[in-house]
């Protein structure tokens, strides 16, 4: 009799208990749901919202703001593929990338990985490395302006030490402009992710090195056999960050220094965009290049995502 | 035997060692690269235009403050600074006033939902900003908002949201859990907690966030650039202006206005170098 009520009790207490999990869980989900609410709708409508307003945009036709906008579906997507100057842009762009990410990249490892040993002076080096990271991108555009122009230090240097038959209108020559701007992206870009990689180096267990060490390898072995698998991970989040950066961010600088000239000779992909929404004002197609520029950014990120995380095991 | 284990390393740590001087070589060459033109930004603010051209990296002369003065009447920087200033404080108060519940809430709040709201935010770091640049113009527009500094505090909040979420969630999942119960037992609400408890010992993780949104928001040109008119030029703006304003380049000017531009940035780098760089590497492997 007694065990039956026991029994009972312990049965009522399990049911009141769990009852009292399931209220205390909703209730913060609730809590949850209102705390993170505000955040979420900020993001959602000035981050999503214009994106899913970038697709809707790019199946229009719209020739400026005060103009009508007509449903075209794919028409602006058929434009793209005939459109000469879009295969000059994936030209440039490729380019771009071709020489910004495995120009900056292992230089930036080799001086993180430098760093990371902690030699006399590592601190100096370090921000020394990391400041132009801070320069806006207008300053940044600036500072180039004083060495690429013709009366600039850059042709300055040139005469200086006898090689006067080198010196160019850097931003103004169709061979060299390209190039001018990709060199402004190299020149923060190593001592910026310089920095990152000497970060994420110095997470490693010194053990790893000792133990190399011992086993009789030298740096340079160490720094590739030890070093950079176990940053092999990072690496690829390294090279997401800087595609997007040249993908997107970069277009400020030719805006800021060329306006995609002289002729098309800077005229890259994210320029283009800009280009064909705020000075041409061909909406509708300006989106659908937004279309390509974001599927092109998320196939690679999903591509490179992979390769990385199958090289790590 | 543990010993002589021991000393070879040692041995080989104070060889002088052929990786560590190219290093130094290396490590110097490119600080040289980088020192040099901002030497030369440097010094050109205080000089006329042919001492530029003739001598780029001599000092200047004289301490002469002239171009910086033309700077501001050619620029109006002061008043770009003005709201520069304002859209940044504004953007700061928005972005943790936003950010600092919902990280709490994915961080203590044990629910399945938490995964999926990181998931959402770090989608921020996918979108490209050029991709909704006209879009975002749009909503702008439909607004009112257009050429109104108001509008770039309603919209850098979203920008420098899945960063400072995610930090301060990192931040705060370190925390010891008896955090919240004792505070809980006193009969405390999510709010007092978040308020009372929270805000005040996460002090160093707003820090970093402050610092990183301030550098983002100060030095932001895009958004700036196709939202704001001639009366409400940001700072970098009115910097990239400095040199559409006139015909031939006077580069002492521009010079001048580089520098004033960034020096609240380099102030606070200075301060808070390692913040800096730690929070930019949180950032970086979140994505």
């Amino acid at each position: 009799m007694a065990s039956l009520t026991q029994a009972i009790t312990a049965k009522t207490q399990a049911r009141a208990a769990a009852d009292y999990h399931r209220r205390l869980a909703r209730s913060q989900r609730l809590t949850f749901l209102l705390l993170v609410g505000p955040a979420l709708a900020w993001f959602l409508a000035f981050m999503l919202w214009p994106l899913v307003n970038m697709f809707y945009i790019s199946t229009t036709h719209w020739d400026g703001l005060s103009l009508p906008q007509t449903f075209v579906f794919l028409d602006n997507f058929v434009r793209l593929a005939r459109d000469p100057n879009i295969a000059v842009a994936l030209r440039n762009t490729a380019i771009h990338l071709l020489i910004g990410i495995p120009g900056v990249l292992p230089f930036a490892f080799m001086l993180g990985f430098f760093m990371s040993l902690r030699k006399p002076g590592y601190r100096i080096f370090r921000t020394i490395f990391f400041s132009p990271s801070m320069l806006s991108v207008a300053a940044l555009a600036m500072i180039f302006l004083g060495l690429y122009r013709p009366e600039g230090m850059l042709n300055a240097f040139l005469n200086a030490v006898g090689l006067a038959s080198f010196t160019r209108v850097w931003l103004g020559n169709q061979t060299t402009a390209l190039g001018a701007l990709i060199v402004i992206d190299l020149w923060s870009g190593i001592g910026f992710y310089s920095v990152l990689f000497f970060a994420a180096l110095s997470n490693i267990p010194e053990e790893l090195y000792e133990a190399a060490m011992l086993d009789g390898a030298g740096y340079w072995t160490i720094m590739w056999r030890v070093a950079f698998p176990m940053l092999l991970e990072f690496f690829g989040v390294v090279v997401i960050l800087q595609f997007l950066y040249i993908l997107s961010g970069a277009a400020q600088n030719v805006i800021l220094l060329t306006g995609g000239g002289p002729g098309t000779a800077t005229l890259t992909l994210g320029y283009y965009l800009y280009d064909m929404a705020f000075l041409v004002q061909r909406l509708g197609y300006s989106q659908a290049i937004a279309v390509m520029l974001f599927f092109v950014g998320i196939v690679v990120i999903l591509m490179v995502r992979r390769i990385s995380s199958r090289l790590s095991y | 035997m543990k010993l002589s284990a021991a000393r070879p390393f040692r041995a080989l740590k104070r060889r002088p060692d052929a990786f560590v001087f190219g290093g130094y070589i290396f490590s110097i060459l490119y600080a040289l690269l980088i020192v040099i033109p901002l030497y030369f930004v440097v010094v050109s603010a205080f000089k006329n235009n042919t001492q530029i051209i003739s001598t780029p990296l001599a000092l200047p002369t004289a301490l002469d403050f002239g171009k910086f003065v033309q700077a501001q009447v050619s620029g109006n920087l002061l008043r770009a600074i003005a709201i520069s200033a304002l859209v940044t404080t504004g953007t700061e108060l928005v972005t943790l006033a936003l950010a600092f519940p919902a990280a709490y809430a994915v961080a203590r709040i044990p629910t399945r939902l938490s995964a999926v709201t990181e998931g959402i935010f770090s989608l921020g770091f996918l979108i490209p900003g050029l991709a909704i640049l006209m879009p975002v113009y749009l909503m702008t527009a439909r607004a009112g908002l257009l050429y109104n500094p108001i509008a770039l505090v309603i919209l850098y909040p979203a920008f420098n949201l899945p960063l400072s979420l995610i930090l301060l969630a990192g931040f705060m999942r370190k925390l010891p859990r008896e955090l919240e119960e004792s505070a809980v037992m006193d009969g405390g609400n999510v709010l007092q907690i978040i308020f009372y408890i929270f805000v005040p010992i996460s002090m160093p993780g707003i820090l970093t966030v402050l610092v990183l949104n301030f550098i983002n928001i100060w030095n932001e040109y895009l958004f700036a650039l196709i939202l704001m008119d001639s009366n409400n030029r940001t700072i970098q703006l009115a910097l990239a202006l400095l040199r559409a304003n006139q015909r031939s380049v006077d580069y002492g000017l521009i010079a001048a206005g580089v520098i004033i531009s960034m020096v609240p940035v380099y102030v606070i780098f200075i301060f808070f170098q390692d913040k800096i760089m730690s929070g930019m590497l949180a950032g970086a492997i979140k994505e």
